[in-house]
């Protein structure tokens, strides 16, 4: 059990870290440009609009930072 | 288990062209070679601090021991993320992955620049884990120094972990875990030798400037995999690879400047409320 918790700990370590928004943001960002296309939008507004999320949540993560 | 055809789309993956091909596979150890020589960097500064003030030789095989280790996850999860896993999932899952650590980085990238994290410096690093590895028990004249072995191998394994990352991650994406490895094992190699003849931490490498770089490189192909992945039919095909780099950079960099600015700001007020008191 103990090494489990620690195998996990790291994985969330690396991959999450003391910031979440970096790791949830872009999922959710995914998860909306897979919505857009398999509404039809047309594709490079698809495009656009994962590039925006991505570029939207890593300057939130800065500001944030920042402020704290 | 079914093995897959992971052959790239004709219209967008490097099977497209000999020149398409290149480009991407050039593109692919450049991008690993840069992401592997800064965290071998952080390696070496560890092996010599535990090399010089304990003992070269159990440190070198904790060396070995790792880096075999690191070796053989590649070639297992590598080989058996391309093999057996259909390339749209392995774009999404492992695309996404590259997206969110290429993120990561550049948003430290961004606050270091912009003095807003304190920027890595090897050489106080260095400094630190001699500090640390004086005060534990004094090398046993003959044998193997566990105290030598264990921090090498550990430090070795840790860094080297995130490049064995970056290699399958970008290597599965692309199709391309042969040159993302290879560019790796060139930095390693480049890292290592220098280190060698040198003799010291590589403090004068531009560290966070490379790290500014691959956090562009990673963020940019995480995004056009990752979208690929989710059906997104990029309109200049790999093209806008080259288009999503220039907008990350161009982002980054008016991001260090924002912060930069916001800092400054927040200097000034602080310099002045006391006098307005």
């Amino acid at each position: 059990m103990r090494y489990l918790r620690a195998f996990f700990g790291f994985w969330y370590d690396f991959l999450v870290g003391d910031r979440p928004e970096l790791f949830a943001g872009p999922i959710a960002a995914l998860i909306l440009a897979w919505l857009t296309v398999r509404a039809n939008l047309a594709a490079p507004l698809s495009g656009v609009l994962l590039f925006v999320l991505v570029a939207t949540i890593g300057s939130l993560s800065i500001a944030w930072a920042i402020r704290d | 288990m079914e093995v897959q055809d992971n052959t790239p789309d004709p219209k967008y993956g490097p099977s497209a062209s000999m020149a398409g091909m290149s480009s991407i596979a050039l593109v692919t150890v450049l991008s690993s070679f840069l992401a592997s020589a800064v965290e071998f960097v952080e390696a070496v500064t560890i092996v010599l601090a535990v090399g010089v003030t304990r003992q070269w030789r159990s440190t070198l095989i904790g060396v070995i021991a790792a880096l075999a280790a690191l070796t053989l996850l590649v070639a297992i999860f590598g080989t058996a993320i391309v093999v057996f896993v259909p390339i749209d999932v392995v774009r999404i899952v492992v695309g996404g992955f590259l997206l969110i650590y290429g993120l990561g980085w550049l948003t430290k990238a961004v606050l270091r620049a912009g003095g807003a994290r304190a920027k890595h410096d090897e050489a106080a690093i260095y400094e630190r884990e001699i500090a640390a590895l004086r005060a534990e028990p004094p090398v046993s004249a003959t044998g193997m120094d566990w105290i030598s072995f264990t921090v090498a191998a550990k430090g070795v394994l840790l860094e080297g972990l995130e490049v064995a990352f970056i290699v399958i991650t970008f290597g599965a994406s692309a199709g391309m875990v042969g040159p993302a490895a290879l560019g790796a094992a060139a930095a390693g190699a480049l890292v290592l030798g220098v280190a060698v003849l040198v003799h010291r931490p590589l403090a004068s490498v531009p560290e966070n400037g490379l790290k500014f770089a691959v956090g562009v490189m990673l963020t940019g192909f995480g995004t056009f995999w990752a979208g690929e992945g989710v059906g997104i039919d990029w309109p200049a095909g790999d093209a806008t690879i080259l288009a999503l780099l220039a907008g990350y950079a161009a982002l980054a960099i008016v991001g260090v400047y924002l912060v930069q600015a916001r800092l400054t700001n927040r200097q000034l007020r602080a310099a002045t409320s006391p006098a307005e008191d």
